[in-house]
């Protein structure tokens, strides 16, 4: 077994530099805050950095972890949703919470977590690396101490969690059972020759397993955390569990699924052709319905789960564009959904208020953010020139090629539905009159940040091609142990 | 030797209890602790398996040892939102805490 440690650099830098962060935060008291913050986003820069020597490269950790393109795929994306938190909690932390340094000690961590979700390449690596990011997002959830809503969204998240991953492991314990074995490939080897009497136990492993993985992602019916940990976590956290345990949690999937449980396709495709249904429905029904602006972006992010998720449905064995459409749509889903929560975090600092109605006539006062805030509404509704619609278009392209018309049928339906919803929001902002008059002062790191995420968007949305690239050369890599074994096989 | 069907049957029967445990009771604690009924169904699980089915390997082992270590770390973490919760609201009963709607 060849266990090559260079290979984990960049997550030695993230985990060198948490633990550095929650000392310097203990141990120099008086530096400001920000400064905290500001740190924490460098950290994250110097793992992408470091992650970037094995840009191309192809090597393996033991057999537990793979460093190749996939894995530099999700690297780059973590670090800059890691970067990108950082960066705009830097005021919210240093005015509303103490232990700035734990907080982004944990951003980190919660980071690193997720980059071995998509690098592992066996179950309890994966495992671990599940645990390892949700423990430091169930922490940053209930961050405000003395805040009721806080300690009881991060209870919530928490206790679900738990039970979602005692679900998932029943399962996977199932699966080991029948395969005797933890790597994705000999799962894949085990599963596509003669499994005697173990279907039974593959099936019952493989729904419980998929029951603790829509808990992860929040797919109906296993959502029912979502809103309320949105809601009660503090603003950047908010943020940061959108994009990061929703992508973490897809990029196991795609790898599990692909490498491990493809040959059992027929069997789960149905299953999570019904709860990629019923998420798209519900995540975007419900969300008509929200007046606080952390709800509507959860019930939002839940419809993208779904989108997603239809992806998922339509991976094929033999051709990787389902895999390619699904990491597009996610990096998409990234940069427009901190975009939104960023705005909301600037809008937050100003005014200490959160729902919809209180955005009334922020084009006055801030026209900017206004136009920011649209800006990443339209893209995650997929309006055309924004990230979201290029994105959603492959997306749902790649899920009726594989025949699931009727999916990208529900997929386009509930998109114009989510369109509602995110009308509202710049209706207040834009047709409301302003509760008082006057500008809001700039803040200029802030809106740097937002300005850098409205060039992603529209830098997808126009020229979509060298991350459409990016997608193809990480998701084709998934596809490398494939052969023709499996093809012969169904 | 005990058929493995033994442990399976004692692994399910944990594993329901837990799954009841965290659907009927109130407090936050008994959730937990349910929780925790499950995750030992899991070990049970692993470890009945490793040993029955492949005995030469350690997998089953090795994964039921990361089991118990991360159930003890989830319950420290737990325990210290409750604690917090319960400073905050002087309550541990899920259903008294609905300052979110569920």
């Amino acid at each position: 077994m060849r266990l090559d440690w260079s290979l984990l650099a960049p997550e030695y830098v993230l985990a060198g530099w948490a633990a550095m962060l929650v000392l310097v935060g203990t141990f120099f008291p008086r530096l400001p805050k920000t400064w905290l913050g500001y740190l924490g986003a460098a950290g994250a820069l110097a793992a992408a950095g470091t992650s970037l020597i094995w840009l191309n490269d192809d090597a393996a950790f033991g057999n537990l972890l793979e460093v190749d393109n996939y894995t530099t795929f999700f690297r780059l994306l973590f670090h800059g949703i890691a970067f990108t938190v950082c960066l705009v909690s830097a005021r919210y932390v240093g005015e509303r919470l103490k232990n700035a340094g734990e907080y982004y000690g944990l951003v980190l961590l919660s980071a690193l977590g997720a980059t071995y979700m998509a690098a592992a390449q066996e179950l309890l690596s994966a495992y671990i690396a599940l645990e390892l990011s949700s423990f430091s997002l169930y922490v940053l959830a209930s961050f405000a101490r003395n805040e009721i809503r806080s300690n009881e969204g991060g209870l919530k998240y928490m206790l679900l969690g738990a039970f979602s991953s005692a679900i998932l492991l029943y399962g996977l314990s199932m699966i080991y059972a029948a395969t005797k074995t933890t790597q994705y490939d000999g799962i894949r080897e085990a599963l596509s020759g003669d499994l005697e009497g173990a279907r039974s136990a593959v099936l019952l492993g493989l729904v419980l397993l998929v029951a603790g993985l829509g808990f992860k992602v929040a797919a109906v019916p296993f959502h029912m955390w979502t809103p309320d940990a949105y809601e009660g976590a503090p603003l950047p956290v908010t943020a940061l569990i959108s994009a990061l345990s929703k992508a973490a949690g897809f990029a196991l999937f795609i790898k599990l699924f692909v490498r491990g449980l493809m040959p059992l396709a027929d069997d789960w495709q149905p299953l999570l052709a019904g709860l990629a249904a019923a998420t798209m429905l519900l995540g975007n029904l419900v969300a008509l319905q929200q007046r606080n602006i952390k709800r509507l972006l959860a019930y939002s992010s839940i419809g993208q789960v779904g989108y997603i998720l239809a992806g998922v449905v339509a991976l094929s064995p033999d051709r990787p564009d389902a895999a390619t459409a699904i990491l597009f749509h996610l990096a998409g889903y990234v940069i427009s959904n901190l975009a939104a929560f960023a705005c909301a975090i600037v809008y937050y600092n100003w005014t200490g208020k959160e729902d919809i109605y209180d955005y009334r006539g922020l084009a006055e006062r801030a026209p900017f953010l206004a136009l920011a805030m649209a800006a990443s509404l339209f893209s995650l509704a997929g309006m055309p020139l924004f990230a979201g619609f290029v994105t959603k278009f492959v997306l749902f392209q790649a899920i009726a090629e594989e025949g699931f018309l009727w999916l990208a049928g529900v997929g386009v339906l509930t998109s114009f539905i989510s369109l509602y919803y995110y009308l509202m929001v710049m209706k207040q902002m834009y047709l409301g009159e302003p509760e008082e008059p006057g500008r809001f002062s700039t803040p200029w790191l802030e809106y740097a940040a937002v300005a850098a995420l409205l060039v992603g968007i529209f830098l997808v949305g126009l020229a979509p091609l060298p991350l459409m690239e990016a997608a193809e050369d990480a998701a084709s890599l998934v596809y490398r142990e494939l052969g023709t074994a499996l093809v012969a096989g169904r | 030797m005990i058929p493995i069907q033994h442990f399976l049957v004692l692994g399910a029967i944990l594993f329901a209890l837990g799954v009841y445990g965290v659907l009927a009771r109130r407090s936050a604690v008994l959730i937990l602790m349910s929780v925790e009924l499950m995750l030992q169904a899991v070990s049970i699980n692993f470890i009945a398996f490793a040993a029955y089915l492949a005995p030469q390997e350690f997998r089953g082992l090795i994964f039921a040892i990361f089991v118990i270590t991360i159930a003890a770390a989830e319950v420290g973490l737990a325990l210290a939102i409750i604690l917090r919760l319960f400073r905050n609201r002087a309550t541990a009963n899920v259903d008294e805490v609905d300052t979110l709607r569920w």
